[in-house]
C-alpha cells in the first residue's frame, strides 16, 4: 500500500493496477448489495438482451475507486469525499480492467486533490470514467 | 471587481455546487440558511471559488467568515 503524504502528490502523477472479474467477486456483490437483477445474475436473460454473458454490476466496477485511492493514489491516507461517475461500456466477467487515476488538481486548503479515473477493458476500450475527490489526511 | 459582481458570481457557483437555480444568496446567507450546506459541500464552495477567482484562502480567514458577504468581501482584499 502507498503511504502518500499531501506534499509528496504532484499534479500530473499517475497509479494503475489491473483487476479480473470474476464469478466470484459477483457472487460476493450481489450477496453484499442485494442486487439481484437478472442482467447480472441470469445468462439466459442477459443474452436475450443483447449481451454475451451476464454484465458485470456497474457499481462493482465503479468500487475499484475505492481501491484506487485507499491503497494506490494517495493510499493510506485516503479519505473520499465525492466521486462522479459514468460507465460508458458494459463490462463482462473474465474481462481484465486496468484501473488508472492521474491527479489533476490539488487544493491546498483543505489537502485534497482531485484525481481523474479511466477504467478500460483489455481491448483498451474505455468502459468507465470518473472524477474523484480525495482528503489526504496526516 | 466590485462587491455585486463578485457576489454575482459567487451566487452563480452557489447554484451549480448546490444544484438549485432558484437559490436565493445574498450578504447574509449562511450554512444555517442552506440545508444541503454540510462541511463536504463547504469544501467545494471554497474550492469552486478558489478556481473562478484563481485566487488560494488560508483555511484560518475561511473559517472566520460568518456569511457570504464576507466571503466576497476576502475575495475582494485578495483581488484587490
Amino acid at each position: 500500500m502507498n503511504e502518500y503524504t499531501y506534499e509528496e502528490i504532484t499534479v500530473g502523477q499517475k497509479e494503475s493496477f489491473e483487476v479480473t472479474v470474476t464469478d466470484e467477486m459477483m457472487a460476493s456483490f450481489c450477496a453484499i448489495t442485494g442486487d439481484i437483477n437478472p442482467l447480472h445474475n441470469d445468462s439466459d436473460y442477459a443474452v436475450s438482451k443483447g449481451h454475451p454473458g451476464r454484465v458485470v454490476y456497474g457499481m462493482l466496477t465503479g468500487s475499484l475507486l475505492s481501491t484506487l485511492a485507499g491503497v494506490y493514489l494517495p493510499g493510506k491516507r485516503s479519505l473520499i469525499q465525492e466521486v462522479k461517475i459514468k460507465f460508458s461500456k458494459p463490462v463482462y466477467i473474465g474481462d481484465t480492467l486496468t484501473v488508472e487515476g492521474v491527479v489533476e488538481e490539488k487544493h491546498d486548503s483543505y489537502s485534497l486533490i482531485i484525481i481523474k479515473v479511466t477504467i478500460k477493458n483489455q481491448k483498451g476500450e474505455k468502459v468507465c470514467r470518473a472524477r474523484m475527490q480525495v482528503g489526504v489526511e496526516d | 471587481m466590485t462587491h455585486e459582481e463578485i457576489m454575482e458570481i459567487i451566487r452563480r457557483i452557489f447554484r451549480d455546487v448546490f444544484d438549485d437555480e432558484d437559490l436565493e444568496v445574498n450578504d447574509s446567507t449562511n450554512s444555517s440558511d442552506i440545508e444541503d450546506w454540510d462541511s463536504l459541500e463547504h469544501i467545494t464552495l471554497v474550492v469552486s471559488m478558489e478556481k473562478e477567482f484563481d485566487l488560494k484562502f488560508d483555511l484560518k480567514e475561511v473559517n472566520a467568515l460568518a456569511n457570504v458577504g464576507e466571503m466576497a468581501d476576502l475575495i475582494a482584499r485578495k483581488l484587490a
